[in-house]
């Protein structure tokens, strides 16, 4: 125990990022990004990757150190009592319910769709796409806090672990492995395969999320939300399944934009016309696609991602 | 711009489901130690007890 304990540790202190870097720079290496990754796009990717980790966890530190002292006197350590099994379930729904809800409302309330936007404006999927995040995004991640609080009434130990494992199937689940295809491609894993894509978050699933279309019975970008499990998906009758990877990626309104508006919108704006980044753009863009020519007159429909035009 | 109707129903029926969720492990524990008889908070209590007895009984390493 004290050696996958060590391992644990390990992965949460430097291990993780270490992995990622390791399959980002492979993924690379492979030409996986090739001719998709020019100079704004390799700034936003690599600032979203490295300024959160200088920002965020200092940020979470001083409010597991500071604040919740302050606001919960008394209460540091009194429920560590609870048995270590019963402490991970209790972290892994509460942190995952959680997400779940943040990142759900994050696509069906118009208001809060640009502050997401960037982690769906890539046209691919790889490594980079886990940590690609607005940086207002990134700070009010909701379970971050919750399970800070967790930790600080006494479920740290429960917690390393659930950590650990929902960062390895979140990061699995945005990148181009898709280690979930064996269990489609044959028939005597299809039970453990029915299991899976149900309970957690496999790359077909989360790869349908960012699709940039619906129509084509894979992607589904108005749905497919879990982050560590896909079950709330299941539960909540927001998820599809259905074992294919989307062939293409992004949103159909991407505008490029500059990677600093993508990073810090609403502190900076982007220049480009008509962006959901820019300072009078759209709350939510509008497809191409869904525009229909008649006689030669463009007739917008209203359609958009989780939304309709009111 | 504003929900659809439909979306806004469904994250409020969704909602009262996850209230239920959150609390769902919880209530599953408590039902086990009843049920098993167990009472984890008073082993620990009496740990601590014995951590804090042993302190207070230890010579100072500052004599």
């Amino acid at each position: 125990m004290h050696f996958i304990e060590e391992v644990f540790r390990n992965l949460s202190t430097w291990g993780l990022t270490a992995l990622v870097l390791a399959i980002g720079i492979a993924e690379t290496a492979l030409g996986l990004y090739k001719n998709q990754w020019d100079k704004n796009e390799w700034t936003l990717n690599v600032v979203c990757f490295t300024v959160p980790r200088i920002i965020v966890r200092p940020l979470v530190t001083y409010f597991t150190l500071k604040f919740l002292p302050y606001a919960l006197p008394g209460f540091k350590d009194t429920l560590d009592w609870i048995p270590f099994v019963w402490g991970a379930l209790i972290i892994a729904i509460a942190d995952d319910l959680t997400q779940y809800w943040y990142h759900r409302l994050h696509h069906e309330v118009p208001f809060l769709w640009r502050f997401h936007r960037t982690h769906h404006s890539a046209p691919y999927m790889g490594m980079a796409m886990a940590s690609r995040q607005n940086i207002i995004y990134t700070m009010f991640f909701s379970q971050t806090y919750l399970t800070a609080a967790l930790v600080y009434v006494g479920l740290g130990y429960p917690a390393l672990f659930v950590k650990v494992i929902k960062s390895i199937i979140t990061t699995l689940a945005h990148s181009s492995i898709a280690w979930d295809k064996p269990f489609y491609q044959n028939k005597w894993l299809h039970p453990i395969a029915w299991v899976l894509e149900r309970t957690i978050s496999t790359p077909a699933t989360h790869h349908a999320h960012h699709a940039d279309t619906t129509d084509d019975g894979v992607g589904n970008y108005k749905g497919n939300f879990g982050n560590m499990f896909f079950i709330w998906d299941v539960i909540f009758g927001t998820g599809v399944i259905s074992r294919q990877y989307p062939k293409s990626y992004g949103i159909k309104f991407y505008k490029e934009e500059e990677w600093y508006a993508q990073f810090l919108w609403p502190i900076l704006k982007s220049k480009k016309v008509g962006s959901e980044l820019a300072v009078d753009g759209p709350m939510v863009g509008e497809d191409p696609e869904n525009k229909l020519e008649i006689d030669g007159d463009s007739i917008k429909r209203p359609q958009s991602r989780s939304f309709e035009l009111a | 711009m504003r929900m659809e109707d439909r979306i806004r129903d469904r994250i409020i029926k969704n909602a009262f489901l996850s209230i239920f969720i959150y609390g769902l492990p919880v209530v599953l524990m408590f039902l086990t130690f009843s049920i098993t008889g167990q009472r984890p908070w008073e082993k620990k209590q009496k740990e601590k007890e014995k951590v804090r007895t042993e302190k207070t009984n230890s010579p100072s390493q500052n004599d």
